[in-house]
C-alpha cells in the first residue's frame, strides 16, 4: 500500500446522499457496544477517493453572544459548511493566538488542551468582548478538479487566472491554510459606541458598526483587511444560522469595504472571506491561505442611546 | 475521548485539524460488517436538528439526546454510505449513548450499523457524511487482528478495504479463487511480468531456450513468494518494483545482443526471478490470504500466476513463433524490435518506479 499523503483539508462532503430504506431502526437496536477504538497503533494514511467537495469554513461559536456580567462563556471551535460544525477540541499546536479584548485590554484565552470548548472567557464587564483565534498553518494537497471548485465557490479568481496563465489548472495544488476566526460578545445593553476591534490578524474582518444595534433593513459596514491593509474584490459572505442557504454577499471595494443588508434573524451570523496568495518559497506548497470569519448574535431590540 | 484525541493530535504533527468522531470497523468470518461511530452526541443532535430546520435546546444529558437523535434515524442514514463491491447496503443500526466521563468531556454517541456482508463481495467502502474535518478510520478484517488505521475527510469516500479474508469457503472455492487470482495478476493486470516473460520468449525460438527459462524463473518466484508471504523476508517495494523494471529491460536488451540461451542467462533469470516473487507477494499480501486455506491458496497462486506465464508464452508463438521462428529474417524483423520496445518501455518504468 502507498505512503500517505496528507489529506486534511478544508474540504468537505456536499453531494446529494441516497435515500436509505432499512427500517431496523435506531429504538429496535439500542443495545449498542462502544468498544475501545483506535486500538492499533499503526497509522496509514490512504489516498482517498475523490469527490465534488467545497472548502471549509471555520468559525468561533460561543455559549452566550449576550452573557450577562461575570458569566463564564465557552467558546467553541467549528469546522463545516453552512454552519454545520464539528466540534475542533483545543490544540496547542494549532493555535497561533486565542485572545479577548475588551475596554481593559487584550488577554489570552485559557482553556483546557484536548476539550471542547476550546476556551472560555469570563464577561467581567458590561460591553463589547472581542474574541479571536488565529491558527498556525495546516498543509493540504488536493486534486486539481477539487482544488479549481473550491477557488470557484471562495471567489478567488485571480488565483484560477493565476494558474491558467501558467498551464497548471490540470495539476493538483499544495496549500497552507491557516484561520483568522472572531467572535463579538456583547454583555449588558447594546450601544453604537461599542464595536468590533482591530486584532492585527493576517486576514481580518472588522465590523465597522456595532451588529447588536442594527434595525431591520440597515447595513452592515464590513471592512476587510489583508496584513493591515484594505484587501480589495475579495468575496465576503454572510449566513444565518436560521437559512444558511440564503447567504448575502458582496465584493470588497478599494477601501476593503463591504455593506451587507442583513435581514432580521433571531440567530447567529457568521461572515466569512477568503484570500489567497503564493506561499512563501521552501514552505513546500504553491498556495497560502487565509480564512477569516466573523460571528455575532442576533440584534437586539433594546439599544442604549450614545 | 479525551485520550484518543491526546494519541492522534500526536500522532498527526504539524498541526492538523481534527475533529472528535472515530469509526472502527469489524468484520468477522461468519462474514457479518459492524462500524461503529464513536461521535460527540450534542454535536450530531445540533447538525440533525439544524438540517430538519428546527434547534437543539442547550444543556441536554444523555437521556434526553438519545430519543432525540433515535428520530433522525432517517436523515442520519443519508449521509451514510457503506457498499460492498459498489453496490450500496443496508444496515441495522443502534444507538448508545454515554454520559461525560468528566466535566470538560462529551456526551459519547456510539452508532452501531451492522449486517451481512454480501454473498461474494470482495470490497468494502465507506463514507461518512456527518462531520466535515478528518477522523480516523480503524479497520479490523478478522477477530483478533490489530485494527489499521486511516485519516479519511468528512463525506469522502474510503479507497476499497478488501474482505475476502473473511469469505468462509470450502477447499476447493479457495483454490479456484486464488487461481483465478494469480492468472489475472499476469493477464491483464501484470504488464510487466507479460513483458518480462515475452522477453523470456523472445531469445531464441528454440522449446529448450524457453523451458529452461521458464523453469527457471518459476522455481525462483515460488521460493521468495513463499518465503515472503510467511514473513521470512520482506523488502521493501520501494527497491522491488524498479529492480523488477530493470530485470524486464535487461532481459530485453540482452536478446538484442544474443540469439542463443548461455548458461549465466539461465541463472540471472532465476535471480530476476526471485524479485518478481517479492512482487508477487505484495499483490498477494494485499488481496489477503485466508488463514485456514493458507496454503491451498499461495500454491494456487502461484499456480495462476504459471497459467498466466504459459498463456502468455502460448499466444506468442501462436501469433508469430509458429508461422515465422524459422524465417531468416524473424530475429531482425521481429525479436529484436519487439525486444527494443520492450527495454524501452522497462526503462521507463524503472524511471517512473523510482522518481515519479
Amino acid at each position: 500500500m502507498a505512503e500517505p499523503t496528507r489529506p486534511p483539508s478544508p474540504t468537505s462532503q456536499c453531494r446529494k446522499l441516497e435515500r436509505s430504506g432499512n427500517r431496523s431502526g435506531f429504538a429496535q437496536a439500542r443495545a449498542g457496544r462502544s468498544g475501545p477504538l483506535l486500538k492499533g497503533k499503526t497509522v496509514r494514511l490512504l489516498f482517498f477517493a475523490a469527490t465534488a467537495c467545497l472548502a471549509h469554513d471555520m468559525w468561533i461559536e460561543p455559549a452566550s453572544f449576550s452573557p450577562a456580567p461575570g458569566q463564564v462563556v465557552g467558546l467553541k471551535l467549528r469546522v463545516g459548511q453552512d454552519l454545520l460544525g464539528d466540534p475542533i477540541p483545543r490544540d496547542p499546536s494549532l493555535i497561533n493566538q486565542f485572545v479577548v479584548e475588551d475596554a481593559q485590554g487584550r488577554k489570552q484565552v485559557p482553556g483546557r488542551n484536548g476539550s471542547d470548548p476550546a476556551g472560555y472567557i469570563r464577561a467581567s464587564a458590561a460591553g463589547m468582548h472581542v474574541v479571536g483565534y488565529r491558527s498556525n498553518a495546516s498543509p493540504v494537497e488536493l486534486p486539481a478538479a477539487q482544488f479549481n471548485q473550491y477557488l470557484k465557490e471562495e471567489g478567488l479568481e485571480g488565483v484560477i487566472a493565476e494558474r491558467a496563465r501558467k498551464n497548471l489548472t490540470g495539476a493538483a495544488a499544495r496549500e497552507l491554510f491557516s484561520r483568522c476566526a472572531k467572535s463579538l460578545v456583547l454583555s449588558g445593553t447594546p450601544s453604537p459606541a461599542q464595536g468590533d476591534r482591530t486584532l492585527g490578524f493576517t486576514l481580518e474582518l472588522v465590523a465597522e458598526r456595532n451588529p447588536y444595534t442594527l434595525r431591520a433593513g440597515e447595513e452592515l459596514p464590513v471592512r476587510l483587511t489583508y496584513e493591515n491593509k484594505p484587501l480589495e474584490g475579495a468575496l465576503v459572505v454572510a449566513m444565518n444560522r436560521a437559512n444558511p442557504d440564503e447567504k448575502v454577499s458582496a465584493r470588497s471595494g478599494k477601501d476593503g469595504r463591504v455593506k451587507l443588508r442583513l435581514p432580521a434573524a433571531a440567530k447567529m451570523w457568521l461572515v466569512k472571506a477568503v484570500h489567497m496568495v503564493p506561499a512563501p518559497a521552501g514552505s513546500g506548497a504553491e498556495w497560502q491561505s487565509f480564512w477569516a470569519s466573523l460571528t455575532f448574535g442576533p440584534a437586539q431590540t433594546a439599544v442604549k442611546a450614545d | 475521548m479525551r485520550f484518543l484525541l491526546t494519541l492522534v493530535l500526536a500522532v498527526l504533527a504539524p498541526a492538523h485539524e481534527i475533529g472528535t468522531t472515530r469509526v472502527l470497523v469489524n468484520f468477522d468470518s461468519a462474514r457479518t460488517y459492524e462500524v461503529e461511530i464513536a461521535t460527540d452526541a450534542t454535536n450530531l443532535a445540533e447538525k440533525l436538528e439544524q438540517i430538519a430546520g428546527g434547534e437543539l435546546a442547550e444543556g441536554l444529558d444523555a437521556a434526553r439526546l438519545e430519543p432525540l437523535i433515535a428520530a433522525r434515524e432517517q436523515e442520519f442514514r443519508r449521509r451514510v454510505k457503506i457498499q460492498f463491491d459498489g453496490v450500496a447496503v443496508q444496515p441495522a443500526i443502534g444507538l448508545k449513548l454515554t454520559p461525560p466521563v468528566d466535566a470538560n468531556s462529551a456526551i459519547l454517541a456510539t452508532i452501531r450499523l451492522t449486517g451481512a456482508i454480501p454473498a461474494g463481495a470482495s470490497n468494502f467502502t465507506w463514507s461518512y457524511g456527518w462531520t466535515f474535518v478528518q477522523y480516523a478510520l480503524s479497520v479490523r478484517t478478522g477477530p483478533g487482528e490489530t485494527p489499521a488505521t486511516v485519516w479519511l475527510e468528512g463525506g469522502r469516500t474510503s479507497e476499497p478495504i478488501s474482505v475476502l479474508s473473511t469469505m468462509p469457503m470450502d477447499r476447493w472455492s479457495i483454490a479456484w479463487r486464488y487461481l483465478v487470482l494469480g492468472f489475472t495478476h499476469i493477464i491483464p493486470h501484470g504488464l510487466d511480468h507479460t513483458l518480462f516473460v515475452l522477453g523470456i520468449y523472445l531469445l531464441s525460438s528454440r522449446l529448450r531456450s524457453v523451458l529452461w527459462q521458464v523453469s527457471a524463473f518459476t522455481a525462483a518466484h515460488s521460493i521468495t513468494l513463499g518465503l515472503s508471504m510467511y514473513g521470512l523476508i520482506n523488502v521493501p517495494a520501494s527497491i522491488v518494483e524498479p529492480v523488477i523494471a530493470l530485470s524486464i529491460a535487461y532481459v530485453a536488451v540482452e536478446n538484442i545482443f544474443l540469439s542463443e540461451l548461455k548458461s549465466w542467462r539461465v541463472g540471472l533469470v532465476f535471480v530476476f526471478g526471485l524479485l518478481h516473487g517479492m512482487g508477487f507477494a505484495g499483490v498477494l499480501q494485499e488481496l489477503g490470504l485466508p488463514r485456514s486455506e493458507f496454503v491451498t491458496a499461495l500454491l494456487t497462486f502461484n499456480l495462476g500466476v504459471e497459467a498466466g506465464q504459459l498463456t502468455v508464452i502460448g499466444l506468442a508463438f501462436l501469433l508469430v513463433g509458429w508461422r515465422w521462428s524459422q524465417r531468416s529474417w524473424y530475429r531482425a524483423r521481429i525479436a529484436v524490435p519487439a525486444s527494443l520496445l520492450i527495454a524501452v518501455t522497462a526503462f521507463y518504468w524503472t524511471y517512473e518506479r523510482l522518481f515519479l
